[in-house]
Parts: C-alpha cells; structure tokens; sequence
C-alpha cells in the first residue's frame, strides 16, 4: 500500500477554470502525526472538488494550485485515519493536517466528500478504519450499535434494526451509497437488506435531517458510504475474513477496484460477500433455528473527466436468516414462569421458520461541472426491487401446497426514485444547494399469499433548498423543505365473509424546516446547534397492515379505527439539539449531545390486548397516535491517561413521554453506559518490524433496567423489562506483516466474555429467549495489489 | 444561461424518467388468499345416546379472520348423566360455496389430533373414537360423558403433526385451538 501511495502522480489539472482564467492560489499545507507530531511524508492528500492527488513531500508537505472557491482536501496515510477538511481559498491559504493513527475510535465530524455530505450543524458519528474493521462480519444493524446514541430493535440473535435516539423504522432514513433504502424497512423484525462490507464508512447523522434527507429522517440518517473509485492506475483489491466461535459464523468478503492506465477517467470495482452462520447459543442452549445464509455483490464502473462523471452501480442482497419459532401461547405461559427454549443442536441447516429476502439495487449517477457560477449538477437514478418471503414454521396442510415450499407472507416493493442536486459555486461566504427528488413506488404481494400489507402505489415528489453562510469561525445553515406525497392502498377485506377491495387514497403535502448553526472555538471544540421541523405523512403500514406476522398479530391504525373518526393524520416533529465536541487533541476527546423532539400525532406501535384467533390467542400489536416528547442525552469521552493508554466512556439515555397521557411511552430503549481501556503500541509502521499497531482493549458494557415504562405496563407488556446487566468484552489486534508489501490485519474479539445469562428490553424474543453467550471473533484483513508497480 | 437552461431541461425530463417507467405498472387488485388453512369455522354436534335429549349442536365462528370483529362463540348445553357421540366439523366460510376443511383432515388422518380438555377435569370425560391407519387416535369422532350438573369450558385442540404424529399432544403446531363455554344441568 505504501508503495501504491508513492506512484500517485495524475496530473495536476486546474480546478473547473475556464482555460483563459490563471488558477495560481496555493492551497498548501503539512501532514503530520497528531499524536508524535513527527511529518508523514508521502501521505496523499486529495482535492475531492476536482479528483486532483498528490503526495506529501519528504517534509510531509503537499501542495495545490487552485483557483477561489471552497474545496474538500482529503488526506489520507496507510495506518491513519483519513481526514478531511472543507476550505474556503479566497488567497493563498496553508491548512495543516494531524492524522490519528488508525486505531484510535475518536474523531470530530467527519464530513465525507461523498454525493451527500453530512449536514455540519448537526452530531455526527463516523464508523471508518478500524472502528469498522471491529464490526466486520456483523449485520449493518449490529454494527451501528458502536455509535453512542444508537440502539436496535432486535429479532433474536440476527435481526437488528438500527433506533437513533429511540426513533426507528419510518423514522430512520438509510441511504444506500447515496440512495435511499426502500425495501420492507417498516418492519420491527425486518433488518436493512445491506451488505455493510460495501461500506468504507458508515456514518450516522443522529437527529432529524429531514430537510436534505426527505421528510422521513426524523429520527436521523445512516450513510453507507463505499470509499470512492480508485484514481490511480492499478488493480488492487481487500479481502476480509471472519470467524465467531458463538455460531461457527464465517464470513468472506472480497474487493477488487481497479483504474485501467490506458483509459484514464475509467474506474471499476466489484465485490462480493459470502457469510454463513450455524445456531447461536445462549449460555445454557443453542437457539433453534436461528441459522443464516447471505450471499452479496455489488459492482460499480465510473468514468470520469475533468467537468463530467457518470457511475453506475449495482449491488444485490439474498439472505436466509432463520427465526426462532414463536411458541405458541407465549403470552400466557410468559407470565406463568417462563417459556421453556426448543431444544437444538448446533446445525448450519436453514428450516422453517426462516426469512428470504433479497434486495437489488441498480443507480446510475452523473455530475456536470457548469460554467462560471454555475457550480455542480449531480443526478442519480435509481431503481430498487425487494422482496421478502415469510417462511412460516408450519406448513400448510394441504400436502400438494406444502409441496410447493411457498412463502406464506411474499412481499414485493419495487422503487424508482430521481435526485438532482444542484449546488452554485460558492459566492463569497456564501453556499447552497437545491435539490428536487422523486420517489415511485409500487408494492404488492404474491397473489394467493396471505395478506399483510396492503398493495399501495406511493408518489411522492419534492423540493429542497439550503443555504449556507460562513462568517469567521461561524457556519449558519438553514434548509427548507417541501414533500407532496400520493398514497393509494388496496386492501381485501372479509368483514362480512365475502372477498371484496377496498380501494383508499392519501395525499398529503408536508413542509419542513431546519436552521443550524455550527462554531469552531478554536482547532479542538466544536459547538453545534440546530433547530428543526419536519412533517411526515403516515406509510401505508401504519395505517392499514393488518395480520399473524412472525407469530404476532399487528393492524394497522385505519383497520379498526371506530366509523367516523378521521384516519391517521401526518406527524409534526419539531427538534431542537445541541452538541460540543472535542477533537483532535491529544489527550481528551468526545463529544456531548442533548436534544429534545416534540412529536406531535406521532404513531407508534403498542401492545393491545391478545386477539382471539381460531387457533388461540394472539399477542397483538397495534398502530395509535399520541403527542410525545423525546428527550435525550448521549456521550462519549476518551482521555489518553498516558501515552499507551486511552480509558472511554460512552453512554446515552432518551426519556420518553407521552403527553397526552401523561405518561412514559412503552418500549424505548434502556440507558446505556460502556466504558473502556485501551493500550496502543507506539510506533511508525517500519519494513523492519514484523508487528505494529498492536493494541488490546477490555471494556464493559452495563444496560439498566428499563423502569421508564407506562403505569398500566403490567397489563399491556406480556412481560415487565428485564433486569439490567452488564457484559465483559475485549480485543487485540495489529498488523504482521507477512511480505514486504502485504500487511495483514488481525483482531481477536471477545464478547460477553462471562458468559452472562440476561435479556434485552428491545428484543423482540425477549419473552421467550436469553441473548446469546460469549463469542469469540478472529477477524483478517489482507490487501491485495496485482502488478501494482514498485518503488 | 442558454447552456444552463438546455441543461436544465435534459435534467428535467432525466428526472421524470423514472415515472415514464412506472407509467405502464400493472394496475392489478388483490386477490384472495390462495392457502386453504383458513379455517373459520368449528361446529361441534352431541348427539345423546343415553336418556331422551336431543342433539346438541355448538359452533365458533370467526369469518372474518384474525382480527377485526371479535369471533362468535356459542355454549354448550349439556345434561347431566349422559353419553353423547361428538362428531366435529371444521369449515372454510370464507370460499363460496364453504370449503369442508374435516375432509381433508380426514384424509390427511396419520397427521393429525384433536385434544378435548374439559375444565373443570370432572365436568366431561371425553374419549377419541376413531383411529388412523397407524392405530393412533385421531378425535373427529368424540364420545362425551357427563356427570354431575355444573359449569366450565371445552378446550378443543387441532394439532398438525405431518411425519411426527406419536398419540401425544406434544409434536406438530396448532391448527385450531377454540375455547366452548360449558352447563351442564
């Protein structure tokens, strides 16, 4: 890799200059190890603006030649976290970098120079290098759960549904390199069909982003961000490899990325993912059913000129995750004593129950360069198919059905969405964007399986403005917003015995507003402010859902609502928050975020009294509107106690009120607290060594009980919140290197190394199943370079 | 500005593509559940061969499915001291005309178990007649004995057990699983 870094020479092109214009401002700087201060010579850095790259000096020092404007420099060194940094160049100006070695967790906002860059104003947490590197092999879900202030609704041991500040599902917007996810995410039991290993980063905007996201993120936004394709020639490529020993979990996943030197502009990558999973195991028994089988791709190709790119992408998402199957009568006998597990044997076989789903995205995305004021024009497109297949544990009577081996509840969503994105060329202290999107989609279900959402034909369009302005140390942003959205739903119904239709349609139209407003108080603390309100229309889930899905029955608000009383209204959120954070600085970082979201009519899903069914009485769930309030606080602080030594500290609680009641709100998440000790061996990666980067880590993780739950929770929960527990976990890692050019990176992770017995409040199967027991995870990383040329 | 605006209308008409395309969907409406596990519909007839009573007919019915409105469940009127044949019938209310799920049942017979359980215990005594090809009792047809006068509730149970049917209640996932209020006097 170090190698590939040296031979970075493409040439230097003046940033979007008409050729008559001179582009003689230097934009220049030194790159240095923050935490020995030593230089870093031939580290990368790279004007995102204009794909330009160049190598540091033998002084660590790079250099540009740009024209006025604001540009992204990304700087980036084998073993160091990438940073970047967006600058303003009016005159001559030198910005200074101190990257962190690789392996320290903390970081200030980064802020990507992606298609969507994160809003400034608002927290935002980055899982990047090794932070990412410790969640490879988990569910996207899972590993999200690394940012404070993130928790899952879980299904057993491999659903997990990302929560940003107890807000979740229709909540949480997830986009996709740059699209935004739409599959079957309304589920509780339904985790998001990624793959994380297309991801470089992971970045989570905790709170409502409404504005350039879609009026959907109120809770927030997750960015699975692929690093952007190579503009070096050369094919080289990433494999990684993980072993549990919980679930006899095996995970292979290869890159390979590629820029031919003869077509300079063309760039490729493709990558594929294998991941298979044996039963889990409790401390005392292995979940039944609770296998998986994933197989993923992606593949993109770009090209790229000095005013225009295109990029194409296409990423698909098969999956079998196994369930445990939902004892019958659970509810009753959950209250009596406990529900004894099936008992299992460790097995790779996938059996009913299971979920299939498979989840396949193609997008075509462009930028255009315009002339003089006319800054940048981005377009994607988008296409997404998803289906979903709902095995149920028992087969269906009849045996000429059973033959068939169809899913008894056979989702189908199909999305088209438009993005264009126009941002003028920065005037002055002055910068925006406009944006317009379009979103058509179209589900349904497999004709002759068993109902459960309705078919629903959902357009929706919008139009998005931000302005921002950038006086001193100051950044003010405000964002305006404007959503129409179509709803038609079709639903059978049988009220009377006979089949019949109905046919519903919605429109809604729902404003949103944000202003924000960030402040640099010198190069390590950061203040954040923002203030915003979004409207969103209700899904057709939430209205009209109804039926037995994974052994639980749920409707939707619209099915039983009493005659004459108005259908689901759309909820108003308003969000005010509030961040500091420390970075950058040699010994203590963190950051610090306190917000408070009013929900007016928010809809949420809560247990009702069991429906009585022909085959028994069902645990029931049902759709209702209330006002709430949400209020939180999440932290994290890391303080380097020595040089080796770094202790963390991360925690984050959210007290969930319902107004009208006056009362809590059932099922938020339980308050969190993990803390940690690091140790980091000191030391530049030297040809000499065999081992750096050693570092080891033991931390623990204490969740409280949940005892924020409303007063009548003994009647309406079919169990009251588990106990509190906490959990031991730790890792050691580094790089050997095994050839002069091929580092191996190698981690062990232990969790729950004690073996604990315990539940979680937000798991779905907490009724009826313990979390699963220790697991121990080796974890490899090995670049690959093909006849990349030597120094 | 012309470029830009020329510009501007590709991009336009780019982004409309993807309504161009959805344009020519399917218009389709839902269609009825395929699946015949629905089943609505239990009716349960005791016909007294014991003492002068006339047969006694009870029937839960639910033909609108889960959920909805709440599933109709009659009482069970029986005397006291008395011998009764239980023959049990299970339907499919929601096909036209409605589907005899027994006969399936009864085909499908080395599969399947029907479970009485009187509450209190002393109220019935109920005994499965008929028996499978295996030898092992299936339960459509019922002989029902009553005591005492007194009240409680009839739990009957249909349990699926494809390949896994051993006489015991334990293997295989419910199909039906109704609960008759019950008098005897």
């Amino acid at each position: 890799m170090l190698v590939l870094l040296g031979v970075l020479t493409l040439p230097v092109r003046a940033q979007e200059a008409p050729a008559s214009v001179e582009c003689t401002l230097a934009l220049a700087g030194r790159v240095a190890d923050h935490e020995s201060g030593t230089v870093l010579p031939g580290a990368t850095a790279r004007l995102l603006e204009t794909g330009e790259v160049i190598a540091a000096d033998v002084y660590g020092n790079y250099h540009f030649h740009v024209c006025a404007g604001t540009y992204t420099v990304e700087v980036s060194f084998v073993g160091f976290r990438t940073e970047t940094m967006a600058v303003r160049v009016t005159s001559s100006v030198v910005r200074n970098f101190q990257l962190h070695p690789d392996a320290v967790q903390l970081q200030g906002a980064v802020v990507r120079g992606q298609a969507l860059p994160a809003p400034a104003t608002q927290a935002t947490t980055a899982l990047t290098g090794a932070a990412l590197a410790a969640t490879r092999g988990q569910t996207l879900g899972e590993a999200l759960l690394k940012v404070s202030g993130v928790s899952a609704i879980q299904t057993g041991p491999n659903v997990f549904k990302p929560m940003i500040h107890g807000l979740h599902s229709n909540r949480v917007a997830l986009l996709n390199n740059g699209v935004r996810q739409e599959g079957q995410q309304w589920g509780q039991d339904h985790g998001p069909e990624i793959d994380p290993f297309v991801a470089s980063q992971l970045t989570v905007v905790k709170g409502a982003a409404g504005v350039r996201y879609g009026a959907d993120a109120i809770g927030g936004v997750v960015l699975v961000q692929p690093a952007a394709l190579p503009d070096s020639a050369g094919t080289t490529g990433e494999v990684h490899a993980v072993g549990a020993s919980n679930n006899g979990l095996g995970a292979l996943s290869a890159t390979v990325q590629g820029a031919p030197a003869q077509l300079p502009g063309l760039a490729w990558r493709a990558q594929g993912t294998v991941r298979r999973a044996g039963l889990s195991a409790t401390p005392d028994y292995r979940i039944s059913s609770s296998a998986l089988a994933e197989y993923n791709y992606s593949a993109a190709v770009g090209w790229r000129r000095e005013r225009w790119g295109v990029e194409a992408f296409v990423s698909q998402y098969n999956a079998r995750l196994g369930l445990y199957p939902v004892p019958e009568n659970w509810n009753v006998t959950a209250r009596n004593g406990g529900v004894p597990p099936l008992p299992a044997t460790f097995t790779y076989a996938l059996d009913r129950p299971y979920q299939q789903i498979q989840h396949t995205l193609f997008k075509l995305s462009s930028f255009y360069r315009l002339n003089g004021w006319g800054g940048r024009l981005a377009l994607t497109l988008a296409q997404q198919a998803d289906r979903r297949g709902e095995y149920d544990k028992f087969r269906p009577r009849n045996d000429n059905v059973a033959r068939r081996n169809l899913p008894e509840l056979d989702y189908r969503n199909e999305t088209s969405t438009a993005d264009l994105r126009w941002e003028p060329h920065a005037h002055g202290n002055f910068s925006g964007e406009l944006g317009l999107s379009g979103t058509y989609q179209h589900n349904t279900y497999r004709p002759g399986s068993r109902y459960f959402i309705p078919y629903y034909t959902n357009l929706s369009g919008g139009a998005y403005g931000l302005g921002r302005w950038q006086p001193g140390p100051w950044l003010l942003e405000a964002g305006l917003r404007l959503d129409r959205r179509t709803l038609e739903t079709r639903r059978p119904t049988r009220v009377s015995g006979a089949f019949a239709v109905i046919t519903e349609n919605f429109a809604f139209t729902t404003p949103a507003l944000s202003t924000g407003v960030a402040r640099e108080l010198g190069p390590h603390v950061t203040l954040r402010a923002d203030a915003s309100l979004l409207q969103r229309a209700p899904a057709a889930n939430e209205r009209a859902s109804q039926g037995v899905h994974n052994g639980i029955y749920e409707e939707g608000y619209d099915i039983t609502r009493p005659a004459g009383t108005p259908g689901l209204g759309p909820e108003t959120a308003r969000s005010v928050a509030f961040s500091a954070s420390w970075h950058d600085h040699p010994r203590l970082n963190g950051e610090l975020t306190l917000y408070q979201t009013h929900l007016q009519n928010y809809i949420f899903q809560t247990p009702i009294p069991p429906v009585l069914d022909i085959r028994g009485l069902f645990p029931s769930y049902r759709f209702q509107q209330t006002d709430a309030r949400f209020r939180g606080l999440d932290l994290l602080v890391a303080y380097r106690v020595a040089r080796p030594l770094t202790l963390g500290l991360k925690a984050a609680t959210v007290v969930e009120r319902d107004l009208r009641l006056d009362d809590y709100l059932i099922l938020a998440p339980a308050d969190r607290l993990e803390g940690w000790l690091r140790y980091e061996a000191d030391g530049q990666p030297t040809a000499a060594r065999r081992l750096h980067g050693f570092y080891a880590q033991l931390g623990a993780q204490a969740v409280r009980r949940q005892t924020r739950v409303p007063r009548d929770n003994a009647e309406r929960d079919y169990l009251a919140p588990p106990p509190g527990y906490w959990l031991l976990g730790a890792e050691i890692g580094g790089t050997l290197r095994l050839g002069p050019r091929t580092p191996l990176k190698i981690s062990l992770t232990g969790t729950n190394l004690l073996d604990t017995v315990y539940r979680d409040y937000l798991n779905r199967y907490r009724y009826f199943l313990d979390e699963v027991g220790r697991n121990v995870t080796l974890r490899l990383r090995v670049p690959l370079a093909f006849g990349t040329p030597k120094n | 500005m012309t470029i830009f605006q020329s510009r501007f209308r590709l991009a336009a008409v780019l982004l409309a593509l993807p309504f161009a395309f959805s344009a020519c969907k399917d218009d389709k409406d839902p269609v009825p559940a395929e699946d015949n596990e629905q089943i609505t519909t239990v009716i349960y007839l005791l016909t007294p061969t014991t003492g002068s009573g006339a047969p006694v007919t009870v029937t839960w019915r639910d033909v609108d499915g889960t959920g909805g409105n709440a599933p109709v469940i009659g009482t069970l009127n029986l005397l006291p001291n008395t011998t009764y044949t239980g023959d049990i019938t299970l339907f499919d209310e929601t096909k036209s005309p409605a589907e005899n799920i027994t006969e399936e049942v009864e085909e499908e017979s080395d599969e399947h178990l029907f479970i009485y359980q009187g509450t209190p215990a002393s109220l019935l005594s109920i005994t499965r007649t008929d028996r499978d090809a295996k030898n092992l009792e299936i339960g459509l047809a019922t002989r029902v004995v009553t005591t005492a006068a007194g009240t409680g509730t009839l739990k009957i149970t249909l349990r699926h057990q494809p390949g896994s049917k051993d006489g015991s209640a334990t293997p295989g996932d419910t199909d039906v699983e109704v609960t008759f209020p019950v008098t005897v006097r």
